[in-house]
C-alpha cells in the first residue's frame, strides 16, 4: 500500500495527539495521583505508535513506544508518578513532535532520540525489572472517526482474556478496519485485563452482523455497537467533521469575494434600470451570496483553543526556565476566529506571553517581599465584543518600568527633554510599539532579543486589529489584542475625500457625527469635538493623507467617531457613502509611509478604493 | 461430521485424550505427530480439515510449525492447544494464523465448541 498520500492526515492527526499529549501532562504533573491524564495520554502515545508504524516511520514509532512503555508501567504500578518521569515524558513530547516533522520532510532518523530511548528504557528498567517484551503494532488505519464504536464484554470464566480478545479483534478484521483498541493488546494480556475492551470498526456491516460475528470467536459474553455520532457528542472536536485543505477555503472565499464585487456592480446596474425584474433577480443574488458568504466565514472560524492550548506547555517550560512561580490561565478558548487570523495571532501571543514571564512577573522572593503572594497570575482571555475579538494578555507583576521606557525614549531622541513622567497608557504603548524599542537590560533566551512589541503592532495591525496596553507600577500589565473576527470579507464605512473613496472597516467604528462650525474647540493646537461631555481629537482626512484638498470648507462635515478601548477619535471627511460589504486584499504599503492603509478593494463600480488602517488614525 | 483432523502433540496421554473426545463427537482423527516438524510434514500428507496443535514441542515448536502450515495453506484451520500461563504464546499464535485456543487441562465440551468455531 503506498502510504505517502496520508503524509498530511498523518501530520495533522499526530500533532492533535500531541497537543493533548502535553496537555495531559501538564494536568498529571499538577495532580500526579490522577487517572484520567495517565489513561489519555497512553491513548495519544499508542496511537501515534500505530500510526507511524503504519507510515513505516520506525524513529516515531520506536520513540512512542518507548513513552507508551514507562506510561503503561507508571499507570499500573501503585506510586504516583515521579517528577523524574514526567520530565522524561515532557521531554519525549518534544521529541516525538520533531520526530514527526522529520519524519514527514522523509528524514526518519532515530539517532537525535536513542540517547533519550535509552533514559525511558532505563526509567522503565528502574521501575519494573522485566518489562514485557515488545509487540508489533497493532494496524491503525489513519482515519479519524470513521465506523463504529463496539464494546466487548469476555464472559468472566474465559481464559486467557486477551488472547480471546485477539481472536474478537481478527473477526471483527474481517469485517473492516479496526482501530484505537483500548486498552492495547500487550495491555489486554496483562492478568489485570478483566475482559472489556472498546476499538472502532471501519465497516459496512450492520449492528447485528457486527454482534454475530464477534460472538462466533467464543467466550463473548456481549458487545455493544455503539453509534459513532451519538458517542462522539460531548466531544465537539470529533463528530462529523471532514478536512479540508485550508488553501481550498481561501480559494473559496477569494472566489465568493469575486462574487460580492460582482453583486455590487449589479446592484448598481440594478438600481440604475429601475426594472422590477431585474430587482427581483438582483435581490435573489444578493440574499443567497450573503448565505453563501456566511457560510464559508463559519467553515473558515476556529476556536482559539487550537492555538491557545500550546501554551499552558510553553509558560510552564517558561516560568521554569525563569525560575519564576507562575499559575496560568486560559479563558473563553471557545471562541472563535478566523483560522487566518488565529494563525497570524500565534507568535505577538508567544512574544506577550514571553514578557510576561520574563520581565512581568517577578522572582517569588521579591513578590513576597513587595507583600505579594509568591505565585503570579498570568491569564490568556478571549472575549468576543460587538465586531471583534479581544484577547488579553495580563500578569500581576511589576508593571512596565515607565521611568526606564522614558529615559530610553529621549535617549532616542523620540521624547522632549523636558517630559519628566509617562503617566498616560497611551502615550506608553506608542513608545513601546516603536521598532527597535526594547528596554531588556540584557538578551535572554527567552525575550529581549531587539524584536519587541514593535513586532506585535505590525502584525495585529496588518490584521486590521489594535493593541492597547495598560499598566500599574508594581500591580502588574495587561496588553489587550482587538480583532476582527474574520479577515476576508468585512463590512466598512465608504466615505469621500476630495475625488477619492475610502472605506473604514467598521471593527473600530463607533458613530458617526457631525462637526458643525463653531462647534470645534482648539486645545493646545489640536481641534476637540464635544461630544456628550467627552472631548474627540478630530483628524482630518485629506490632511493625514496628504491628498489636495480644494474648495470653501462646508458648515457642517461628517465625521466617523473611531474608538479603540478608551481612545477616541474623529476622522473628517467630506461626505459618507454609506456601509456596504468589502472584500479585503492584502496591501502592502511602501517602506517608509504612514501606515494609515491596512487593504485595498474593489467597490460595486469596478473602482477601487483604499482601507483606512482605524489604528492609524487614532 | 466426519471432519478429519490431526492431532498434533508430544505427550501421547494427550494426543489420545484429544483423539477421544474429538472421535466421541464423531470427527476422525486422521493422523498424529510428535514434534512440529512432523505436523507439518503430516499436514502437507493428510491435509486434514483441523489441526490441533500443542504449544511447547521438541523439534520445533507449535507456533513455528503454525507459521510453517498457514505459508504452505493459508486457509489452514488450526486449533491452538495450551496450559495456563501461557498467554504471551498464545497471543503470538493467534498473530502466526492460528484461529482458536483451548486450555489445559481440557473440558471436552470446551474442546468441541472450539473445534466447531473454527470449522464453523
Amino acid at each position: 500500500m503506498d502510504v505517502s498520500r496520508y503524509a498530511d492526515l498523518f501530520l495533522s492527526e499526530s500533532r492533535e495527539h500531541l497537543t493533548a499529549f502535553n496537555h495531559l501532562l501538564l494536568e498529571w504533573e499538577r495532580e500526579p495521583a490522577a487517572r484520567e491524564p495517565v489513561d489519555g495520554l497512553f491513548r495519544a502515545a499508542h496511537s501515534l505508535k500505530g500510526m507511524a508504524a503504519t507510515m513505516g516511520y520506525a524513529a516515531v514509532a520506536e520513540l512512542a513506544h518507548r513513552a507508551e512503555n514507562l506510561l503503561d508501567l507508571v499507570r499500573r504500578g501503585p506510586a504516583p508518578v515521579t517528577p523524574a518521569q514526567l520530565d522524561l515524558l515532557f521531554r519525549a513530547a518534544d521529541a516525538l513532535e520533531r520526530a514527526v516533522g522529520a519524519a514527514v520532510a522523509g528524514r526518519d532518523d532515530a539517532a537525535p532520540h536513542a540517547a533519550l530511548v535509552a533514559e525511558l528504557d532505563a526509567e522503565v528498567g528502574r521501575a519494573a525489572p522485566a518489562p514485557a517484551a515488545a509487540r508489533p503494532a497493532a494496524p491503525a488505519v489513519p482515519a479519524a472517526g470513521k465506523g463504529v464504536a463496539v464494546r466487548v464484554t469476555l464472559s468472566p470464566d474465559a481464559v486467557l482474556k486477551g488472547a480471546r480478545a485477539l481472536l474478537v479483534l481478527a473477526r471483527a478484521g474481517a469485517l473492516g478496519a479496526v482501530q484505537a483498541v483500548t486498552p492495547t493488546p500487550s495491555e489486554m494480556e496483562a492478568e489485570a485485563f478483566d475482559g472489556r475492551f472498546v476499538f472502532r470498526l471501519d465497516t459496512a456491516a450492520g449492528p447485528d452482523r457486527i454482534e454475530a460475528a464477534l460472538r462466533a470467536a467464543g467466550d463473548v459474553e456481549s458487545v455493544e455497537v455503539v453509534d459513532e455520532s451519538a458517542e462522539a457528542a460531548p466531544d465537539a472536536a470529533r463528530g462529523r467533521h471532514i478536512r479540508v485543505d485550508l488553501r481550498r477555503l481561501d480559494e473559496l472565499m477569494n472566489l465568493i469575494g469575486e462574487l460580492v464585487i460582482a453583486r455590487g456592480r449589479l446592484d448598481a446596474l440594478s438600481a440604475r434600470f429601475a426594472e422590477p425584474d431585474l430587482a427581483d433577480v438582483t435581490h435573489d443574488i444578493g440574499r443567497l451570496s450573503a448565505s453563501l458568504q456566511g457560510e464559508i466565514l463559519q467553515a473558515r472560524m476556529v476556536p482559539v483553543w487550537q492555538v491557545f492550548d500550546r501554551f499552558p506547555r510553553m509558560v510552564r517550560d517558561l516560568a521554569r526556565q525563569m525560575q519564576r512561580q507562575v499559575a496560568f490561565r486560559v479563558e473563553g478558548k471557545e471562541i472563535e476566529l478566523d483560522r487566518a487570523i488565529l494563525d497570524e495571532i500565534a507568535d505577538p501571543l508567544v512574544h506577550l506571553l514571553r514578557n510576561a514571564v520574563d520581565h512581568g512577573i517577578e522572582p517569588a522572593e521579591e513578590r513576597v517581599a513587595r507583600g505579594k503572594p509568591a505565585m503570579g497570575q498570568l491569564v490568556l482571555a478571549a472575549v468576543r465584543e460587538r465586531a471583534s475579538v479581544a484577547i488579553r494578555v495580563s500578569d500581576d507583576g511589576r508593571g512596565i518600568d515607565r521611568a526606564r521606557v522614558l529615559h530610553k525614549a529621549k535617549e532616542l531622541g523620540l521624547v522632549a527633554d523636558e517630559v519628566e513622567q509617562l503617566s498616560d497608557d497611551d502615550a506608553l504603548a506608542h513608545l513601546i510599539a516603536l521598532a527597535g524599542f526594547s528596554t531588556a537590560e540584557h538578551v535572554t533566551d527567552v525575550s529581549g532579543r531587539g524584536v519587541g512589541i514593535d513586532a506585535v503592532t505590525t502584525t495585529v495591525r496588518a490584521l486590521g486589529g489594535s493593541l492597547e496596553v495598560k499598566s500599574e507600577d508594581g500591580r502588574g500589565t495587561v496588553f489587550t489584542i482587538r480583532l476582527p473576527t474574520t479577515l476576508a470579507i468585512v463590512r466598512a464605512l465608504l466615505a469621500r475625500v476630495g475625488t477619492e473613496t475610502y472605506a473604514l472597516p467598521l471593527t473600530h467604528v463607533a458613530e458617526m457625527a457631525e462637526s458643525r462650525r463653531g462647534e470645534v474647540q482648539l486645545v493646545q493646537g489640536r481641534e476637540i469635538l464635544m461630544l456628550r461631555g467627552q472631548a474627540v481629537p478630530l483628524v482630518r482626512l485629506w490632511e493625514r493623507l496628504g491628498v489636495p484638498h480644494a474648495g470653501p470648507r462646508p458648515t457642517s462635515q461628517p465625521v466617523i467617531v473611531l474608538a479603540m478601548g478608551e481612545r477616541r477619535s474623529g476622522v473628517v471627511v467630506d461626505a459618507l457613502l454609506g456601509q456596504q460589504e468589502i472584500v479585503v486584499k492584502p496591501f502592502e504599503p511602501p517602506r517608509g509611509t504612514t501606515p494609515v492603509f491596512s487593504g485595498a478593494t474593489i467597490l460595486g463600480d469596478g473602482a477601487p478604493a483604499l482601507i483606512l488602517d482605524a489604528g492609524g488614525l487614532i | 461430521m466426519g471432519h478429519r483432523v490431526l492431532v498434533c502433540d508430544d505427550a501421547i496421554f494427550m494426543r489420545t485424550m484429544i483423539t477421544d473426545i474429538l472421535s466421541g463427537a464423531g470427527y476422525e482423527v486422521v493422523g498424529e505427530a510428535e514434534t512440529g516438524l512432523q505436523a507439518i510434514e503430516r499436514y502437507r500428507a493428510l491435509n486434514p480439515d483441523l489441526v490441533t496443535m500443542d504449544i511447547v514441542m521438541p523439534d520445533m515448536g507449535g507456533i513455528d510449525a503454525v507459521r510453517e502450515i498457514v505459508k504452505q495453506d493459508p486457509n489452514a484451520k488450526i486449533l491452538m492447544c495450551s496450559a495456563m500461563g501461557q498467554q504471551a504464546l498464545v497471543v503470538e499464535a493467534i498473530q502466526a494464523g492460528a484461529k482458536d485456543f483451548v486450555v489445559k487441562p481440557f473440558q471436552p465440551s470446551r474442546v468441541l465448541e472450539a473445534v466447531q468455531r473454527v470449522l464453523g
